[in-house]
């Protein structure tokens, strides 16, 4: 009766906090990959997380790790400034025209879609292994979706809030400023979100590409290693990076976003 | 009526939408004359597509008409007269990202009120419109109803002598608009505005106008304008009097084959141009 | 109309004459104004090669192994994503717990996890087929447990108070609901893993069309690298196209 009772309030706190439930799974998938890892593959190919987390530090007491690291955050955070900068400015230029807009949205629309990655290699040689390359990638991937995005809020203003600003008296630049502008900033800051996202598949790719330097260096040097531990600990903390960056775009999408709801 | 310059004097105006030949050519208005007397109410009724907002827009400056013209005050009429004249519309015109006060603030900024005065005009006008406790709500807390107080706020703040007003209360039901009608008819009576009031409704008309002037179906022309002799504030029974009731009979009268004319135009044309 | 129209005309007529100018930029760069050839090969020369390549059938190979991959990794990742989305969008509880599981994986580029999978499975087609699986499997799943969980219930509700057996309902009603959603998730699906197909073989492959394109790059052979980007943007695009007239065939029915 009581292994009853017990099993079933067990169960509805699972079905009460759904939350619960995924943390639950995600404990549940670990366990399958140390299982697997530790007893069921080659520990050539594979390791456990136990182990990876352990040799955490192995990881950063590795010549050139911190380093790369280090270099890889600043290419993303500068990649992403210059990508919002940028797409700020062209989605402004280009939404707020009718024929600037008409001419040149599907062009932009052309570039988002095509696959840029086919470009990688002539990317590096035009600027060349170091930083300037990985950040430029960065921005050619996040800055199409900030441009989509603006483009589209400054578009799907209600007409009758300009014809309203204009019975008013308002002048060309307070309607911008005032109408326009606060308009456009939610809009903005969810092509934020997936710029953020472009930037990181920018960078990272670029940085996995060149092999002699950066990050990809040391997963290239893992790899024909067969270290998968200390592959998995550096792919981690880079995973780890793109989590808290994206985590952070989402919090001042919030913040900012507030009268849309 | 004192013999004062009329405030808006309309002249011979026609309007067309697109060109002769083209699929969505619309001949809003034809040859549309009237005067509004300084501090008078009148409002404007026909049936849909009539053209009554179009003329309220060329009234405001905020369109050009193809022909004639419009005068406000002894000047001509070439774009929006923002220091005389204030709009309410019907859609929701406030700006959502704003509150209240900050919307009614903003329509000064553009109207180029001092900073020092803004905060003391918002304050008045939601007074006045029965708003103050709300006034750092966003538009989306608002119902309605309160939603076009605001509106209506932001225009008093402007401090304009004219007020334009395209069916304000025409997205609001029944009871609202009674309690908003009557509202506008004790602060009309307070601030002797002229106010130009474009309505759908007859029982509207015949509570706030001074005069009603009664659209043909399109291309719109005034048929006739109605006189209400009947002192402003306007008392609630005023609704229930044989007058009333006589000079809506009046209004229904003149209205009621225009109204058939627009129905059968819009089933014949399809797609009708919103006026 | 008219109007309309002339606004249209004009538009196109810049954007015509942007892309010529760009080529015309391009053309004047790598001959006249001293761009260092292997910086900027001459237009020319990338469409003598491009033709070259085509009329040769060089690209064969190279495009075999790609469409090959394409092909391995989304018939894997359509069949486990439609499965699993299926499973999951029949109990609304495991919705609600797995649904921001999946969602969440979009915070990070899959691709990053290149290196474990080329580690695991070596430098060949594997690797790619793994990788573009697993990236392209969460816009299937995600879509089908969407586009399968929000069937209204009303018309579920219809059919079995008309004695739908189980195969009739899920072939009557929820398949047909369904595959709006469904059917844009196999199209994400398509396109993510025809990118990470190529973007894989561009960082650690042995051949491929990405390969390709790297090994003329290591090579200098700008003209001809050039030429092979033409042609893989134009695989690309083709293919996106095909597969949204499909998506869009599929929705009209």
């Amino acid at each position: 009766m009581v292994a009853a009772s017990n099993r079933r309030s067990t169960l509805g706190t699972l079905v009460r906090r759904p939350w619960l439930a995924r943390l639950l799974v995600i404990a549940a998938l670990f366990v399958l990959w140390e299982v697997v890892a530790r007893w069921l593959v080659d520990p050539l190919f594979l390791s456990p997380p136990s182990r990876v987390i352990a040799s955490l530090d192995t990881v950063f007491t590795t010549r050139g790790v911190p380093a790369a690291l280090q270099l890889t955050l600043f290419e993303l955070m500068i990649a992403f400034a210059l990508a919002v900068a940028l797409g700020l400015v062209l989605g402004l230029a280009i939404g707020l025209q009718p024929l600037v807009r008409r001419s040149f949205f599907p062009i932009v629309l052309l570039l988002y879609g095509m696959p840029q990655v086919t470009i990688l290699p002539l990317f590096i040689l035009f600027f060349g292994i170091g930083a300037a390359s990985k950040i430029a990638f960065g921005v050619t991937h996040g800055v199409f979706p900030i441009i989509v995005t603006v483009v589209a809020g400054v578009q799907n203003l209600k007409p009758i809030l300009l014809t309203s600003a204009r019975s008013m008296g308002a002048s060309r630049w307070q309607i911008f400023r005032y109408v326009i502008f606060p308009h456009m900033v939610p809009s903005f800051f969810a092509g934020m979100r997936l710029g953020m996202s472009g930037v990181l598949l920018g960078v990272l790719l670029a940085e996995l590409y060149v092999s002699i330097a950066g990050i990809g260096y040391f997963t290239t040097l893992f790899t024909q290693n067969f270290d998968p531990t200390k592959l998995l600990g550096l792919i981690g903390v880079l995973a780890a990076m793109a989590i808290a960056l994206n985590a952070l775009v989402r919090r001042a999408e919030i913040h900012f976003a507030r009268w849309r709801s | 009526m004192a013999a004062s310059e009329a405030a808006i004097k309309v002249r011979g105006v026609f309007h067309r939408f697109g060109e002769e030949g083209d699929q969505r050519f619309v001949r809003a208005l034809a040859d549309t004359s009237l005067e509004v007397a300084e501090g008078e109410l009148l409002c404007l009724i026909g049936p849909s597509g009539c053209g009554k907002s179009t003329l309220l827009n060329i009234i405001g400056g905020l369109m050009e008409p193809s022909a004639g013209g419009v005068e406000v005050r002894g000047q001509s009429v070439r774009g929006p007269l923002p220091r005389d004249i204030a709009f309410v519309f019907q859609e929701n015109s406030l700006f959502p990202w704003n509150t209240v006060v900050e919307n009614i603030e903003l329509g000064m900024t553009f109207q180029g009120v001092a900073k020092s005065e803004r905060a003391a005009r918002a304050a008045e006008a939601l007074e006045a419109v029965g708003l103050k406790e709300f006034a750092h709500h966003y538009p989306a807390q608002l119902s309605g109803g309160m939603r076009q107080r605001a509106a209506l706020a932001r225009a008093l703040s402007l401090k304009t002598p004219i007020l334009l007003m395209d069916e304000p209360f025409g997205a609001l039901d029944e009871q609202t608009r009674m309690i908003l009608g009557e509202d506008l008819s004790v602060l009309l009576a307070r601030t002797r505005k002229t106010i130009v009031f474009v309505t759908h409704s007859l029982g509207e008309a015949v509570f706030l106008a001074d005069r009603v002037a009664v659209f043909s179906a399109r291309p719109g022309s005034i048929k006739q304008v109605i006189a209400v002799d009947e002192p402003h504030p306007r008392r609630p029974e005023f609704v229930t009097s044989a007058k009333f009731t006589s000079l809506r009979n009046q209004l229904y009268g003149l209205l009621h084959d225009e109204i058939r004319k627009a129905v059968h135009q819009s089933t014949a044309l399809g797609a009708s141009r919103p006026v | 109309m008219q109007r309309h129209d002339r606004g249209t005309a004009v538009s196109r007529l810049i954007q015509a004459g942007f892309l010529v100018g760009l080529v015309l930029i391009w053309y004047l760069a790598a001959t006249r104004w001293g761009v260092n050839r292997l910086l900027l090969p001459n237009p020319v020369a990338v469409y003598s090669d491009l033709l070259d390549i085509l009329l040769s059938g060089e690209f064969v190979e190279d495009l075999q192994t790609t469409l090959g991959e394409l092909a391995a990794a989304f018939a894997i990742s359509a069949t486990g994503g439609l499965a699993l989305g299926y499973l999951i969008s029949r109990s609304r509880y495991w919705i609600d717990v797995l649904e921001p599981l999946f969602a969440a994986v979009y915070a990070i580029p899959i691709i990053l996890f290149l290196p474990l999978f080329v580690l695991f499975f070596g430098l060949g087609p594997a690797s790619k087929i793994a990788l573009g699986a697993t990236i392209s499997f969460f816009p299937i799943v995600i879509n089908t447990i969407a586009g399968f969980g929000h069937v209204d219930r009303l018309l579920v509700t219809a059919a079995r108070s008309m004695g739908a057996s189980d195969y009739h309902l899920f072939r009557y009603v929820l398949l047909p609901a369904a595959s709006p959603v469904i059917l844009t998730g196999l199209r994400m699906g398509f396109t993510t893993a025809l990118l990470s197909i190529i973007g894989s073989e561009t960082l650690a492959s042995l051949a491929g069309l990405g390969h390709r394109i790297v090994h003329l790059a290591e090579a200098m052979e700008m003209a001809r690298m050039f030429a092979y980007i033409v042609f893989v943007i134009a695989i690309a695009v083709t293919l996106n196209a095909i597969v949204s007239a499909l998506e869009a065939r599929g929705k009209r029915n």
